[in-house]
């Protein structure tokens, strides 16, 4: 096998390129709410408030929540989200923001975070609107 | 390979169908925990920063693999103290590779370790895939997608650190010194117990193949670039020649270890140990707890 490696400096060469994968897009994703009504639009208006803690784009338009439904006779929130990846140093801090966010709708008594890794994330989840606010923040996806 | 039938959630398993689950989850988890820990030693040692950045960001990823494993634990009860801070140290279930300290300053050990590991690694995770474990096999694709980065990582440094004689000749020591340690990666827990991991079809592949493939993906690799493996004959595909490896004493799955590892073990718990807790501190609670 060759290398790309050459150790002559005047012939110097970028270190080796990184190909880094769309990743697969997914019919029913993102999700957006779009078309919900009552509570559950409620919820999904909460989670549109809360940001990445690193990037200023709401985690809904990032693509992190894939469905939310409300039980109506308990009030019970249930929202499926993922983390862009595994090791996210995050998962707390963003739990706990989805929590305070959606425990303030009126009508919801209880909040059931279920964090899921099947379809993973990519950055094909990202919303029209989610490319425009990371298009502004300096990040082209 | 015909679909073994899917296993229930984690309440309703048998006992058989549990111990199987869970000496691989620990296995596997342990892997990442540990071989993360001892890649947290490169930081700001590392050659460049390029590669002090990369085997940090690799170490993360490794931690959030191992999170992602010892979360389906949790499902059997335990919690974050049982499964790290105050279990013994001789009941851990990692390869011996993932817990050997790095010779002194020498990247061509991290580079060695790393890929023996992620190839290793990407194996085991194809044989995932298809778990009969629904909640086991949903996590692998995004496992994977990660790990895609790193076999490219160890393999450009592969080839690099083998431009000239003088390195050359320090990756060959590494590879002496590591690949009986690797070999344990494919080692049995436990002879009857990882049959019904292949009977439960918790696992697509035994240890055994995966092993070949392992060997007929790394030995060709490490002698393109102008290295050798004592003891291995030239894969013929399809084929369970390999000759019979020596293995290390210790082999970490069957919870024997190195000196090594009670070493980093008191390490890494000295903290916990040292302030007198009796639970994991947290910011914020888990989400998985809820």
């Amino acid at each position: 096998m060759s290398s790309e490696f050459d150790p002559d400096p005047t012939e110097a060469q970028y270190c080796a390129h990184t190909d880094y994968s769309e990743g697969t897009a997914h019919e029913e994703l993102p999700a957006t709410g779009e078309g919900s009504v009552g509570i559950e639009r409620d919820v999904w208006d909460a989670l549109y408030t809360v940001e990445d803690p690193e990037m200023p784009i709401s985690i809904v338009d990032l693509g992190l929540i894939y469905a939310v439904g409300v039980e109506p006779e308990t009030g019970e929130a249930r929202i499926d989200m993922t983390l862009t990846y595994t090791g996210c140093p995050a998962r707390n801090m963003l739990r706990d923001d989805i929590r305070s966010a959606v425990e303030a709708v009126e009508g919801v008594e209880d909040v059931l975070i279920n964090l899921v890794w099947s379809p993973a994330w990519s950055t094909a989840m990202v919303t029209e609107q989610g490319r425009e606010d990371l298009r502004d923040f300096g990040l082209s996806v | 390979m015909a679909a073994a039938k899917q296993l229930p959630g984690p309440q309703d398993l048998s006992d058989d169908e549990r111990e199987a689950l869970e000496a691989l989850l620990f296995s596997l988890a342990d892997d990442e925990f540990v071989i993360a820990e001892r890649y947290t030693e490169w930081q700001v040692r590392a050659p460049t920063i390029e590669s002090d950045i990369s085997v940090a960001n690799i170490a993360q990823d490794e931690l959030g693999h191992a999170r992602l494993y010892y979360d389906l634990l949790e499902d059997f009860g335990y919690d974050e103290p049982d499964l790290i801070w105050e279990r013994d140290a001789d009941e851990w279930r990692h390869s011996t590779l993932c817990e050997l300290p790095f010779e002194e300053g020498d990247w061509a050990d991290y580079v060695v370790r790393s890929f023996l590991f992620d190839e290793a690694e990407y194996i085991r995770l194809q044989a995932l895939e298809g778990s009969s474990y629904p909640r086991l096999a949903d996590r692998i694709g995004k496992i994977m997608a990660e790990e895609k980065y790193h076999r490219e990582h160890a393999r450009s440094w592969l080839e690099r650190l083998c431009e000239d004689d003088e390195s050359r000749a320090r990756m060959q020591d590494a590879v002496d010194r590591l690949m009986p340690h690797a070999l344990t990666l494919f080692a049995p827990t436990d002879e009857d117990i990882e049959a019904r991991i292949d009977d439960l079809g918790i696992r697509t592949e035994n240890l055994l193949t995966m092993r070949e493939e392992w060997l007929d993906e790394v030995v060709p690799r490490l002698e393109s670039v102008g290295l050798h493996v004592e003891e291995a004959q030239l894969p013929e595909q399809y084929d369970v020649h390999h000759a019979d490896f020596d293995m290390p004493d210790e082999l970490g799955r069957d919870q024997s270890h190195t000196d090594a590892w009670f070493d980093l073990y008191d390490e890494f718990t000295k903290s916990y140990r040292e302030l007198g807790r009796h639970e994991a501190a947290k910011i914020m609670k888990d989400p998985d707890d809820e």
